[in-house]
Order: C-alpha cells, then sequence, then structure tokens
C-alpha cells in the first residue's frame, strides 16, 4: 500500500518550494521591470553637473535677493547689535560667489572684530551717515529735555565722537577696483565665469549696457552656461529691447527646456502686458 | 474494507505484452500495416526498433495473434540467450518435433535441413529484444535467412540497433526497417481514452482533460511503457482516497494535487 501520508508531505514541500520559487521569479521580473524603467526614464547620468547646474543657479538668485536686499536704504541705524541676516543665505554667498562689493581694509581703519561691517552702497553710505546724524540729533534733543545742562556737554562731545566714529567707518565699495581686479583676471585667464561675475556686477550697478556685453563675452566662451544666457536677456530687456531678450530666451529654451529661462520668460511677457 | 472501483482501473495499466490489451492508434495502425505488408514481400529480415516502451513488443504480439492461425509463424517473445537452446527451439518449431535433452541441434545440420524446404514452405520468426542475441548467434540468424525459406522479424532497441545495423552483413540483409516513435499528446490522449473506454470505465475516461494529457505528456514524452506506470500510480492513489477519504474525490476531473503526487512519487518531480 502506498505510503500516503509522506507522499502528501512531499507534496506539500513541492508545493511550498514552487510557491517560493514563482515568488522569487515575480520579485527578479518585477525589479529587473522597475530597474529598466528607473534606468530609462529617472536615472539621468548627466543629473550631479544639472544639480549642481540648478544649485548654482539657485544660488545666483540667492546673491541676487541678498544684493537687493541690501540695496534699499537702512530703516533702522546701525548700533552695535549686528543686523539679523539669515545664516543659510550668508552660507551660499560664501560658497558660490564672492561678495562684488569689496572693503578696502587698507583705507579703513576699522575694528573689525569689534564692529559688524555693513556692507553698503557708496550712495547708501551717505545717507545713512545723514540718517546717523538725524538720528543722534534726535536722541540729544531728547536727552537734553530729560537731563541736566550741565551733562549737555558730555553728551555733545559724546555725539561727536559718534559722529567721528562713525566717519571713521568708512564703508568704501570698491566697486570700481572689483571691476578693474575682475577684468584684469579675465583678460588674464579668459574665464567665462569671471565675464559672468563682471557682467553680474554690471547689472547690478544698472549698467545693463556693460552687463549685456560681458554676458555675451561670457556666453562666447561658454554657450552651455545658462546664466549667460539668462543674464544677456536680462539686460537686453532691462534695456528696453524686450523682443529680443524674449527671442533669445524662447531659443534657448526650445534647446534647452530650461525651467529658470521659462519662468523669466514668463516674467518678461507679463511684464510687456 | 470495500473494493475500490480504481483497483480495476489501476491493473487496466499493468505493463503487460497482451492482445486484448492492445490500443490502436493512428500510428501504430500504420506501423502495423507497414510490417504485415512487409512479410508479403521477398524479404530475408524485417528490422522494428524504437526506444523501449514505444510499443515493439506489442506490435510483434499482436502480429502473431493475427497471423498464426494464417501462417506458419513462431514468436520468441523473450531471447534465447544460449546458442544451443536457440538453435533447438528453431529446429523444434520448424520440424514440430521434440528434441531430447541430452541432445543438440548441430547448425550445419539445421542449415541443410532448412534448404531441403526451400520452396516448400516458408516459415516466419519474431524474435523481440534481439540486442540481447550476441553476434555470433545474430550471424547464424544471418546464414538462416540466407536460404530464403526462414524469414526473421527482429526487434532492437534503438541504440543497440545503431550498433548492430552499422555492421555490413545485417545492412545488406535487412529489407525494411520499420521505426515506432513515442506517442504525441494526441496519440496519447487517444490511447488513455480508449484503454479505459475499452473497459467499460467512460466516466473515468472523461476525467481526462486535455491539460491532465499535456501534465502527463510532459514526463512519460508519450512513452507507453512511462505512461501506464504513471496512470497505475494514479490510479493507486486514487484507489486510497477512495477507501480511506472519499471526501476528497468529489471532483468530476482528475485531482491536480494526485496527479503531482503522482509525478512525485514516480520521481518525475523532486520536492
Amino acid at each position: 500500500m502506498i505510503n500516503i501520508k509522506e507522499l502528501e508531505k512531499r507534496w506539500l514541500k513541492y508545493k511550498t518550494k514552487s510557491f517560493m520559487l514563482l515568488a522569487f521569479m515575480v520579485t527578479i521580473i518585477g525589479s529587473l521591470i522597475y530597474g529598466g524603467y528607473y534606468i530609462l526614464y529617472k536615472l539621468d547620468f548627466g543629473g550631479s553637473r544639472k544639480e549642481h547646474k540648478k544649485a548654482v543657479m539657485s544660488a545666483v538668485r540667492v546673491v541676487d535677493k541678498n544684493i537687493s536686499m541690501a540695496t534699499p536704504p537702512p530703516t533702522h541705524i546701525p548700533t552695535a547689535t549686528p543686523t539679523p541676516t539669515p545664516t543659510p543665505i550668508k552660507k551660499d554667498i560664501i560658497q558660490l560667489a564672492p561678495n562684488i562689493p569689496i572693503v578696502d581694509f587698507d583705507n579703513n581703519r576699522v575694528d573689525i572684530k569689534k564692529k559688524p561691517i555693513e556692507v553698503v552702497d557708496v550712495k547708501h553710505k551717505k545717507k545713512l551717515v545723514k540718517r546717523v546724524k538725524k538720528h543722534i540729533r534726535d536722541k540729544l534733543a531728547k536727552k537734553v529735555k530729560s537731563k541736566e545742562h550741565k551733562k549737555l556737554k558730555k553728551v555733545v562731545v559724546h555725539k561727536k565722537k559718534i559722529e567721528n566714529r562713525r566717519k571713521k567707518i568708512d564703508l568704501k565699495v570698491t566697486t570700481n577696483n572689483y571691476m578693474s581686479i575682475m577684468k584684469e583676471k579675465f583678460h588674464k585667464y579668459r574665464n567665462p565665469r569671471d565675464a559672468l561675475l563682471i557682467a553680474k556686477a554690471y547689472y547690478r550697478a544698472g549698467n545693463y549696457k556693460n552687463s549685456e556685453i560681458w554676458a555675451l563675452k561670457a556666453n562666447e566662451l561658454d554657450k552651455n552656461s545658462e546664466e549667460s544666457w539668462l543674464l544677456f536677456a536680462k539686460s537686453k530687456d532691462a534695456l528696453g529691447k524686450r523682443k529680443e531678450a524674449l527671442k533669445i530666451l524662447i531659443a534657448y529654451y526650445n534647446r534647452t527646456k530650461s525651467p529658470n529661462a521659462k519662468l523669466l520668460i514668463e516674467k518678461i511677457s507679463s511684464k510687456s502686458k | 474494507m470495500r473494493k475500490s472501483k480504481y483497483s480495476d482501473i489501476k491493473s487496466i495499466f499493468i505493463d503487460s505484452v497482451d492482445n486484448d490489451n492492445f490500443v490502436e492508434l493512428p500510428l501504430t495502425a500504420f506501423n502495423y500495416q507497414t510490417l504485415e505488408d512487409s512479410l508479403n514481400k521477398p524479404l530475408k529480415m524485417i528490422l522494428l526498433f524504437g526506444k523501449p516502451g514505444t510499443g515493439k513488443s506489442m506490435i510483434l504480439n499482436r502480429l502473431y495473434h493475427n497471423l498464426k492461425n494464417i501462417r506458419e509463424i513462431h514468436y520468441f517473445d523473450a531471447p534465447i540467450l544460449s546458442e544451443k537452446e536457440f538453435l533447438k527451439s528453431i529446429y523444434e518449431s520448424i520440424s514440430s518435433e521434440k528434441i531430447p535433452n541430452n541432445m543438440r541441434v548441430n547448425f550445419d545440420g539445421l542449415l541443410k535441413y532448412v534448404q531441403y524446404l526451400k520452396g516448400k514452405r516458408e516459415i516466419i520468426f519474431l524474435l523481440d529484444e534481439c540486442q540481447l542475441y550476441s553476434e555470433a548467434l545474430m550471424e547464424k540468424i544471418r546464414l538462416l535467412s540466407d536460404t530464403r525459406v526462414v524469414k526473421f522479424v527482429i526487434t532492437l532497441h534503438k541504440t543497440e540497433n545503431e550498433d548492430v545495423i552499422a555492421k555490413e552483413h545485417f545492412k545488406t540483409r535487412i529489407w525494411e526497417i520499420v521505426e515506432l516513435k513515442n506517442a504525441s499528446i494526441e496519440d496519447l490522449e487517444i490511447y488513455i481514452q480508449k484503454k479505459l473506454i475499452q473497459k467499460g470505465f467512460v466516466e473515468v475516461a472523461n476525467m481526462f482533460t486535455p491539460k491532465d494529457i499535456k501534465f502527463i505528456h510532459q514526463f512519460t514524452k508519450g512513452n507507453f511503457r512511462e505512461t501506464n506506470k504513471f496512470l497505475y500510480t494514479l490510479f493507486n492513489i486514487y484507489e486510497y482516497y477512495d477507501i480511506h477519504s472519499p471526501e476528497k474525490l468529489l471532483g468530476t476531473k482528475l485531482s491536480k494535487k494526485i496527479l503531482e503526487m503522482t509525478a512525485i512519487k514516480i520521481g518525475y518531480i523532486h520536492d
């Protein structure tokens, strides 16, 4: 007589093995399909480069933002307390682009460790000094009212001291120095990045004609530099050549499908409406 | 313990060379006819060959049973390995005389005796499993066939045949070769159905689906001996369940589980 119990056990073992094999096969096939899909559609071998470029773009935008933030005249009087600036932005600036306005340390005898340096433009510096003076005057007037006449002299002295001290903080912005250094550097090394930085500096300074020229120079040296394309178009736009700017951007967008170019196209287009 | 119907069914598939169990398939019918026709030709030897389990013995047996009353035909279903015994059996078959045990047949004498019968008689010998005969004995068979009085139908396994048939003396003498092959899926289905139906198990024959036949063919490759073994084991398991747990056999179709268990039992599937 046949040993059915044992045979049933063997059958059960066989079925379990078959099921496991099937599950394994399904997993393998599934993984292969997903892997293939991932390789074909998801994985971009040039991704790291693109990401880097993207990061650079975003950083440049941050720099622009930062600078534009610094451009309007300060509403508060600079005091000993440092103005709160978001640290990550600062970090980005350090990493990606030199802060264009450079403090000339040779001309300014300022204790940097003790006093935070406000990086401002020449015009802003004058406004700042005026505001400081006004503020001190107001403050002193208040103090005169509240305090005795004796103390008035001291306050005046103190005011003078403050004024003198403020004068000492000669925040001379060396845009010209920067330009000459950068131009010299560019002529020496022909680095498109330098040309781009010069173009940016010109753009920020409102010298759109020069920013257009330098963006073009940067672009001639590196056709794939998105920043140079965008800056060139922005300069054109700023010069009132909106149609030309759009033409350039559309041509660039059709070639690269760059989201930044698209954004700029939308921005310029919306302005023209 | 009650008797199960599967006990009778499984016995159908016991491997035996029995004319009653012969199942005529389109392929075997053609081969049989070729063989019968060749017996009417002036051939010295006819070779029937194929892999083990392709139905060689079955055809030989059928041929013998169909012709035994019409022609002078003798069937040696088991090989006679001793030369002395073989010559004795040949002589006894031709002369219908019983040779005493202490006497032996001289081959030259036998040859002369056969030659003497030329034009008077035509005797057919069916020799199964010829791959077991010695070369010396095969040479004597060749010499006997040269008399054109005795005609031999020999069966060989294909593998051995390739060795024997290569020899020149056989090449020139074998005038008809009938090769038997394994059954196709369609042939196997007919084989199983006919086997069951001719014994009255129509209901059981209907249990087999084409998928089941394909499953069986996958392992047996259409070999009749292997198929018989498979079906015997299958119905043996069915018999067990029928007696001990009949609730497991409620379906009208064959159980996939039992089919797989059969394959495991025989060793086609390794657990």
